[in-house]
């Protein structure tokens, strides 16, 4: 076997609304690395609410995650195949589980599952909300990839859902070195030690000792966001994302990369109603070269830098 | 001096911006976190108008102290040239033809940075270290060279006329022998234009 499944890489597209895209996206960025020639597999994480595989045409199929997590069929059992070269697919169940109903041991399990995949990249498509699953499924990736939409309250969601990630993050690598008493403390006195925002709480916490500043500049090293902004229809819009890096570093404190956009365009809800995988059949569509250069960009960790001016137009 | 490396920071620039840069990204931020924008607005209570007010205080400190800095730099640039000791003039005065190394010995003993000539005379660093080690294909053309070369003796106080005359007939023997065919240029340029 020539992948082992030690040398995937893992994404995990989220950010917190539902209708953002991160489906359409996820489908889209696994066909143009698995048309690349790397064999991909996309995982369905948004339980409850599941439908990667109508990107693709697909029925919904009969294998899903409930049968990993119940009959105990291994992952690679489930997998179906896309329709598309080198793409494959874990579906997840339509309405019978749901975040609620995993327990502890079985996350764990699916994690050590997913990792040992025999795939060069793996995609997960994480549901809406900030769910401790989600947060924890997402912190899991390699590549960790925030969707949202220019709208105020794709935004909103969308910081919350950054916040829980870096919360819980914090609390992961402060547990390991039994520093959690600390963050609990500074947490609760918040007040007191006038932490405003996020970025003030970091701060108070990687100062408060020499070994939580060593602790934490160890384990978020590397630790980056690559944000995607879906359904773009000004100039403005896109400006957005470049926006985000700056809010990021200055009021939440972690670093981001602006990956990329993708345009609105009434061509991708033809294509979604049509069953027909949109990258294919859609090669003069701007969005089919907007999303794969900003896959290009996770791939190798770069971004794209707006200019700043005060315009706005039309696409 | 103090370092101005946290104000550019704050500013989102690199150091070697220019004023244009630090009006403009001035502008911007201070636009983009006075909070009317939505993803500003969105940030909801981790975006207090106490925070808003520390923000805006320390952009307008940034950019009044980078400021000072671009204005000290073309001013303390723009007095060095009058400054060259008299041991200097007299080495200057002793060269019988300027050539890219001997500019630079220039340039190095009156303490200037290449980025103090840029920031008065808006040249690319990249340029005027190439007229220095005289990498002629950096120039697309003799008009270009000459004029930067015009600047760059200015800046130094030295006899403009005298640099172009000595220097430019080094470029042109190179252009004569090693120069690329002028047909890439004109390639290039008619690829840009369609």
């Amino acid at each position: 076997m020539e992948n082992s499944g030690h040398n995937s890489t893992i994404w995990a597209i989220g950010g917190g609304k539902g209708g953002t895209g991160k489906s359409f996206l996820t489908s889209c960025m696994g066909t143009h690395l698995a048309l690349k020639g790397n064999s991909t597999t996309l995982l369905d994480a948004d339980l409850g609410g599941a439908n990667l595989h109508s990107f693709f045409g697909l029925n919904a199929p009969r294998h899903t995650l409930a049968d990993f997590f119940e009959k105990k069929l291994p992952l690679q059992d489930i997998t179906v195949h896309s329709g598309i070269a080198n793409l494959q697919l874990i579906a997840a169940p339509g309405a019978s589980l749901d975040n609620e109903n995993i327990n502890h041991a079985q996350k764990l399990k699916l994690f050590r599952h997913i990792r040992n995949l025999d795939s060069n990249n793996i995609l997960i498509d994480l549901g809406a909300g900030t769910h401790v699953n989600t947060i924890d499924t997402f912190l899991l990736a390699d590549k960790m990839i925030i969707v949202t939409s220019p709208e105020i309250t794709a935004l909103e969601n969308m910081y919350q859902f950054i916040k829980s990630v870096y919360f819980r993050k914090l609390k992961s690598i402060f547990k390991t070195h039994g520093l959690t008493s600390i963050i609990q403390e500074v947490w609760k006195n918040r007040a007191a030690y006038g932490i405003r925002n996020l970025k003030e709480l970091i701060a108070h916490i990687r100062n408060s000792s020499d070994k939580t500043r060593e602790v934490f500049d160890r384990e978020m090293s590397g630790f980056v966001l690559h944000i995607v902004i879906n359904q773009a229809r000004t100039t403005r819009d896109i400006q957005i994302g470049e926006n985000l890096k700056s809010i990021c570093a200055n009021v939440l404190g972690l670093p981001a990369i602006y990956a990329g956009y993708s345009r609105y365009d009434e061509g991708v809800k033809d294509s979604i109603n049509k069953r027909e995988p949109f990258m294919l059949f859609n090669r003069l569509s701007p969005v089919v070269g907007e999303i794969k250069s900003l896959t290009e960009n996770i791939i190798n960790g770069t971004g794209i830098t707006v200019q700043r001016e005060l315009l706005n137009g039309k696409l | 001096m103090e370092s101005c490396d946290p104000y550019f920071e704050i500013l989102e620039l690199p150091r070697g911006a220019g004023m244009e840069d630090v009006n403009r990204s001035y502008n911007y931020l201070k636009k983009l976190y006075s909070g009317d924008a939505i993803e500003v607005a969105a940030l909801n209570s981790d975006f207090s108008e106490e925070f808003s007010r520390d923000y805006l205080a320390r952009l307008d400190e940034a950019y009044v102290k980078v400021r000072e800095e671009l204005e000290n730099r073309k001013t303390v640039a723009s007095q060095q040239k009058t400054i060259m000791g008299d041991e200097l003039q007299q080495w200057v005065k002793g060269i019988d033809s300027f050539n890219g190394d001997q500019l630079r010995e220039i340039r190095i003993r009156l303490g200037v940075g290449l980025e103090d000539i840029h920031a008065v005379t808006r040249i690319q660093t990249e340029y005027l270290a190439s007229i220095e080690n005289e990498s002629f294909s950096a120039f697309r053309a003799e008009a270009y060279l000459r004029s930067y070369l015009i600047e760059y003796a200015r800046f130094l106080g030295l006899d403009s006329n005298r640099v172009l005359a000595d220097y430019l007939p080094r470029y042109r023997t190179w252009a004569a022998t090693d120069k690329k065919p002028d047909v890439v240029e004109v390639g290039y340029v008619l690829t840009k234009s369609v």
